[in-house]
């Protein structure tokens, strides 16, 4: 992952430019088709064909690295998940399911998060949001969100070696103890970035009682539309899957 | 120290939400979600589950009472609940986290209203009623049990893990579970506000 979710600039590398709102949308269906959905009935082509959106996206933005990656590790666990499962049995059996199972559940849609943080700035995000006429009130801590986490990443891990360097790990002490010198200072120093983060928006005017302007043009193209498309009739077989099973 | 006040949130209670309330929004919903999924992390062990109505509130607790000492104004702790459910419904846990959320972090505000966003005990009820919502997660299991275990066993988690996740979680365990979430958001509160009281408050921040 990159250090920094949703960057301010982002290097396209002349590659097909979707709408932020195809992403987001894309990556909405992908968790919720992906990850309640069964194997059954429309299920049966519905989930190959989201599972493949997200390597054809990141061919289509030129990241090659990530694509191959996301094939190899696919292929990878699906390969040890068929052929590995069956024989070994006990704890081997579920450490074999941890490992590859449940990163080949969640892999996609890693990979679909990964598309729309690396090729998203926040300018477009917003654009994209006030678009949809959705209330700053979700947007602005959903932005500040995306930028954080990363920022969390950085700074957990920071802490997680000063806290090794002074033996407080796990196994050695009690559990609370081990939590209580972790949890606090990435609070104490998320409150710092948080005052910081706050102080820096407000000086571009993030708080001014006047309507936005934003320089990213977004608009839905014919790239969007395959891709809704698609998605649509998954949605379609998830539904008819869902209705099958519930009722 | 007089120019960190400043950049803190306003102290004045009530009034519509601004920037600065919106970042902290999501500043803490960013750390909630990060010690959430962490903590959930556990369940990949399926004894674990249950355990989770017990662990989430409890640590997430300290994180929802230092947020707390930035709630001055009506909307915040309900947008909060919002954002995760959002991101529980992107995570695949069904979609009776969002209802369930607004209701909890509805009945959050006003407690917190009521108490003039100052009263202790009132933060603590607060983080008992906000943590109902990862009750909200067990739900399709009890909702649609045989679905969700015919979905479970036939994912790459296979019918083992289905098999013992469905032990561990009899359709008797709902009540208990949903009485854990709030005691133990009850005790998370008590946690966090005695962690405000060790750390916070001595660091300026709280």
């Amino acid at each position: 992952m990159p250090q920094q979710i949703l960057r301010g600039a982002v290097n396209n590398k002349g590659g097909i430019t979707l709408d932020p709102r195809t992403k987001i949308f894309v990556a909405f269906i992908l968790g919720v088709v992906l990850l309640t959905g069964g194997y059954n009935g429309g299920m049966a082509w519905a989930r190959p064909t989201l599972t493949a959106i997200p390597l054809v996206l990141l061919l289509s933005v030129r990241k090659w690295g990530a694509a191959v990656g996301y094939s190899l590790a696919f292929l990878a666990s699906y390969f040890a998940m068929t052929y590995l499962m069956p024989i070994t049995s006990g704890p081997l059996n579920f450490l074999v399911m941890i490992v590859f199972g449940i990163f080949l559940q969640f892999l996609p849609c890693i990979m679909m998060f990964y598309f729309v943080f690396s090729t998203t700035t926040v300018s477009e995000f917003m654009a994209a949001m006030e678009r949809m006429h959705l209330t700053d009130k979700i947007t602005i801590p959903m932005s500040v969100m995306f930028r954080f986490f990363p920022t969390v990443n950085e700074e957990f891990g920071d802490i997680n070696d000063a806290m090794r360097m002074r033996g407080i790990s796990f196994g050695k002490g009690n559990l609370g103890a081990m939590i209580e010198y972790r949890l606090v200072p990435m609070m104490v120093c998320s409150v710092r970035i948080g005052e910081d983060l706050a102080a820096a928006a407000l000086t571009r005017g993030l708080g001014a009682p006047v309507k936005r302007t934003n320089v990213c043009s977004v608009g839905f193209h014919i790239q969007d539309l395959i891709i809704l498309a698609v998605c649509a009739a998954c949605l379609v077989a998830f539904g008819e899957w869902y209705v099958s099973v519930h009722f | 120290m007089s120019d960190q006040k400043n950049v803190q949130s306003t102290k004045k209670t009530g009034g519509k939400l601004n920037a600065k309330d919106l970042i902290n929004v999501g500043i803490f919903t960013a750390l909630y979600l990060v010690v959430m999924v962490l903590c959930a992390m556990l369940g990949f062990i399926p004894i674990f589950i249950p355990l989770l109505s017990v662990i989430i509130p409890l640590v997430d607790g300290i994180v929802f009472m230092l947020f707390l000492t930035r709630v001055k104004k009506f909307g915040m702790v309900l947008i909060m609940g919002i954002i995760i459910s959002l991101f529980y419904l992107m995570g695949g846990m069904g979609s009776f986290m969002l209802p369930i959320a607004i209701v909890v972090s509805l009945i959050a505000e006003f407690l917190l209203k009521s108490g003039n966003y100052q009263s202790k005990k009132k933060s603590i009820f607060a983080n008992g009623f906000f943590s109902i919502s990862v009750f909200g997660n067990f739900l399709p299991i009890y909702t649609s049990r045989d679905a969700y275990y015919q979905m479970l066993a036939s994912s790459s988690y296979g019918a083992d893990y289905a098999n013992t996740l469905m032990m561990c979680m009899p359709d008797w365990s709902a009540p208990i579970l949903f009485i854990c979430c709030f005691v133990f958001g009850l005790l998370g509160g008590v946690l966090g506000s005695s962690v405000l009281k060790k750390h916070f408050k001595r660091a300026g921040i709280a």
